[in-house]
């Protein structure tokens, strides 16, 4: 239990406690987005067979909420698209259509600003549930289109987003560990959905399995009870509270409460309501902090992932054609995605704890950027593969990589700007990336529509993601090598501040500095490190 | 089924026969060419079946189709009263006569060759896919490394009947047969006898029908879409039969057309559609393709469920995420009402400890701000 009874003591993230349940919540919650599209490829042919339409028709659903749903977070967006529906996606309108609802992702943070994370997920999950349900008795390939694609696709995206949020709400040193727990919720999802979607649909048919689903879904909203609104988002915020009386409660305050003369006594349980009564009143600045595209670690963020998601989800959409090309036949074609998926669930907690040892948690950037280039060296030598054997071999390699980059993609971002900021740059990051995520696998067709041959693509993303990782990689050095210069002028500024002011101003303007930058940018050195936990309030003085 | 086209002497033949059917020339030069042909082609087989893995049937056999197709109309195709007590139609010169005379030959024109492993006591089978009428050649050759192996009788059956004029070449012995009625298909087989004794039949079947092994699921009132589709051959006609007891009923569509709608959707596939379904549409359901030698079904099963059904997991499964948000929510509820008491408590002893302090002095408490 996160200690909220030591009044005056503003606790920092808990790391532990309710914290498990949270990641428990945000496992299933992930899980379902991700995993909930691709396991309804098992019904398109049944759909088409019932209305009469063609493939391509019935895979716009699956697009459709695809488009929606990751829109809204914009990662693994065309993760299980078969190749017919890539071909898809250089349809005009299709990509029109894809394009249009990547809305979801900043309403998603401008609503997680606003109401916290509990309501959100719980109306999130509300809604996948109707729009299943709703779908089981759909009469036209269009009415699916709408409650499958649109409405459960929102319903979905309203999940992703808070769930990543409150996990750094409630971990500041485990983090790393929680992200790569609840990630893990993916593949574990996928694995279990696509055999229970095989069994309801030869016992239920697809309507009865639709129905079944949106109950299912509801399961979302359970996850959702348990997003415990926890009222210390902002680290900063405690380290100045070390002293017990209850008047310190008063100076608990975000960037944006500064100014607000609020009651003496903030319960942590209403922190949330009233921060969101701040927001409410502030302009849209507060719901989307647009002020992070000066901020350097999150624009190397965003110029690195963007150049990552050209080659990141290409070959997983090909891998499976690509192994039939070579003479695999289905099974095992199949069985490769499987053997990807145990892998990646076995990785991605894996690489939470190894992130989270005290020789990576200070690097972790370094960590993600190896993660790339490692995952980019894998396509680079697929096409030296030959056989089932060698392709076993880097579905397993690949399966660790894939792992390995999604268990760090939230946390990297968590730690450059910090847990405050992290909503509005987790919407800001999506709609950038959604272009490149849109284009990554249709490129990628192209040049195997181009030569004839799927190698191209495996270089051409291999070649993507090794120069993204590099470019991580040096612009992460030179980051860690600006912020330790900061800290130092820091640090030098509160050894001596200046005459005139009161040592509480001092405080507070040091306060606001870091506030801004958020003290995640701060890397764990050693020397920093008791620096840090003071600033984070770990320490309990 | 038709592996390889040679297409080495298409060509030559297609010039023959139109000379041949134009001309209506000497019977026996057609069977002589044609021998002569097949002698040819039998040399281009064994060249092109070097390297073949002996173990496996399918590589062993090579085939190769020829289309010969006169302007003879679609329908006719050869009919000879051949009679049928003579097992094994060959291709005797008065046939050829009656053949030419009628100037139809539309029918395609396939070889199939099993290659036999030398050891003895093997059997090796070939399933052959006929659709229509077809002149066809079965052989079975021997690998030429046991032509060593003397005294070698090979007789040709079919069922029960012993099948004359055997076309024999150096190692391979063939007989060339018409089909063009049901009747005619079936099981034909070479058997090797001498030092060693090896087997090797010939199923001749019309194209087979997948239906659906699971069955298709549906509500009442709903509609299901029943599909057949037949893969690389062309029916000319399509029926539907219900199970009626033990009856298989045809489905009229053109009589209950509010109920049964059939629908030719494309050449090689058939939609059966049934509308406002009620449990007594629940059963199995035949689509049967007709072909030019014979009919084959498939079996598709219909389940008509009623709503009720996946209603019950629904509720049960709604009911448990009530229970679950309503027991967090109550956790939640209780521990921070115990975590309230605690926080009272321990008001309550800041409260005591600020008042010593406050009594202590002044500076306790401006330290306390300034590190805020």
């Amino acid at each position: 239990m996160p200690p909220l009874a030591n009044a005056g003591q503003a606790p920092g993230p808990p790391d532990g406690g309710w914290g498990w349940a949270v990641v428990c919540g945000a496992f299933v919650s992930i899980g379902f987005a991700y995993a909930f599209p691709k396991g309804l490829a098992i019904f398109f042919k049944e759909i088409q067979d019932f209305f009469g339409t063609s493939y391509s028709e019935v895979a716009w659903v699956s697009s459709i909420m695809l488009a929606t749903t990751y829109g809204a977070d914009g990662k693994k967006r065309n993760q299980d698209l078969s190749i017919r529906d890539q071909a898809r996606c250089r349809h005009p309108s299709l990509k029109v259509l894809s394009a249009a609802p990547q809305l979801p992702g900043p309403i998603s943070s401008i609503l997680v600003n606003r109401y916290g994370s509990r309501p959100v997920v719980i109306f999130g999950g509300l809604l996948c549930g109707i729009g299943m349900v709703s779908a089981a008795f759909c009469t036209s390939i269009l009415q699916l289109y709408i409650c499958v694609g649109f409405i459960t696709g929102f319903g979905l995206a309203l999940n992703l987003q808070p769930s990543v949020i409150i996990i750094g709400k409630y971990f500041l040193k485990r983090r790393p560990i929680a992200n790569g727990l609840a990630m893990a919720g993916s593949p574990v999802m996928l694995c279990t959905l696509a055999p229970l979607n095989q069994f309801l649909f030869d016992n239920f048919g697809w309507r009865g399995s639709f129905l079944i689903l949106g109950a299912i879904l509801l399961h979302c909203c359970v996850a959702g009870a348990l997003f415990r609104p926890i009222g210390a988002p902002t680290p900063p915020v405690k380290p100045q509270v070390t002293g017990k009386g209850k008047d310190a409660l008063k100076e608990e305050v975000t960037e944006d409460a500064m100014e607000m003369g609020s009651p003496t006594k903030v319960p942590m349980e209403d922190k949330v309501e009233e921060e969101g009564g701040k927001a409410c009143c502030e302009k849209i600045n507060q719901y989307l902090d647009f002020s992070l595209f000066k901020h350097r670690g999150f624009l190397i963020y965003l110029i690195g992932n963007v150049l990552m998601f050209l080659g990141f989800f290409a070959p997983i959409v090909f891998l499976a054609p690509y192994a039939k090309h070579i003479g695999i036949d289905e099974y095992s074609a199949a069985f490769l995605l499987s053997i990807l998926a145990i892998v990646d669930m076995i990785a991605r907690p894996t690489t939470g704890i190894i992130a989270n040892s005290k020789w990576v948690r200070p690097q972790i950037q370094y960590f993600f950027s190896f993660s790339i280039a490692f995952n980019g060296t894998c396509h680079l030598l697929c096409p030296l593969a030959s056989g089932y054997t060698g392709l076993v071999i880097y579905a397993i390699f690949f399966g660790l990589a894939f792992g390995m980059v999604c268990a760090m993609l939230f946390e990297t971002l968590m730690d450059l700007v910090g847990a405050a900021r992290f909503t509005s740059a987790v919407g800001l990051v999506t709609i950038a990336e959604c272009c490149t995520i849109l284009l990554g696998p249709p490129i990628g067709g192209t040049l195997i529509d181009t030569f004839g041959d799927y190698k191209y693509m495996f270089i051409k993303c291999g070649a993507v993601m090794v120069l993204a990782g590099t470019f991580l990689f040096i612009m992460n050095y030179y980051n860690y090598r600006m912020l330790a210069k900061e800290e130092k002028e820091r640090k030098a500024k509160e050894e001596n501040p200046k005459p005139v002011r009161t040592e509480n101003e001092g405080r507070n303007s040091w306060n606001k500095e870091t506030t801004r930058d958020g003290p995640e940018l701060e890397p764990l050195s050693k020397e920093q490190e008791g620096l840090k936990e003071e600033v984070n309030g770990i320490n309990e003085v | 089924m038709p592996a390889a086209f040679s297409g080495k002497r298409p060509g030559l033949r297609l010039l023959l026969l139109l000379c041949l059917s134009l001309s209506g020339g000497s019977p026996a030069d057609p069977t002589v060419t044609t021998q002569d042909a097949s002698h040819s082609q039998a040399n281009s087989l064994t060249k092109m079946q070097t390297g073949l893995n002996v173990s496996s049937p399918e590589p062993m056999t090579t085939t190769r189709t020829v289309n010969r197709q006169t302007q003879g109309s679609p329908s006719d195709h050869l009919t000879f009263g051949h009679n049928v007590s003579v097992p094994g139609p060959d291709l005797t010169t008065q046939e050829f006569k009656q053949e030419t005379k009628e100037h139809v030959s539309n029918a395609t024109f396939v070889e199939y060759e099993i290659l036999l492993p030398g050891v003895s006591g093997t059997s090796t089978e070939k399933n052959i896919t006929l659709d229509r009428a077809t002149r066809i050649e079965l052989s079975c050759r021997l690998d030429n490394k046991y032509s060593h192996l003397k005294s070698l009788q090979v007789t040709w059956k079919w069922g029960n009947e012993t099948l004359r004029h055997i076309n024999k070449t150096e190692n391979s012995w063939g007989i060339q047969l018409r089909i063009w009625d049901n009747s005619q298909l079936g099981s034909y087989s070479c058997t090797l006898k001498g030092e060693e004794e090896m087997h090797a039949v010939f199923h001749l079947q019309v194209p087979k029908i997948e239906g659906k092994e699971k069955p298709i699921v549906s509500y009442e009132g709903d509609t299901a879409v029943m599909i057949c589709k037949s893969y690389g051959y062309t029916p000319t006609a399509w029926t539907w039969y219900m199970t009626n007891g033990s009856e298989q009923v045809a489905i009229n569509d053109s009589l209950l057309a509010d109920k049964y709608v059939i629908n030719r959707v494309s050449a090689n596939v058939t939609h059966l559609k049934i509308l406002k379904l009620t449990k007594e549409d629940d059963g199995i359901y035949w689509c049967e393709a007709g072909f030019e030698l014979g009919k084959s079904k498939g079996k598709l099963k219909l389940k008509v469920l009623s709503l009720m059904v996946p209603l019950k997991p629904f509720l049960a499964i709604v009911a448990e995420v009530i229970v679950l948000v309503t027991v967090v929510f109550l956790y939640e509820i209780y521990s921070k009402k115990k975590e309230k008491c605690a926080a009272d408590e321990k008001e309550f002893d800041q409260i005591e400890q600020l008042k010593s302090e406050e009594s202590n002095g002044l500076e306790n408490s401006s330290t306390r701000h300034r590190k805020i």
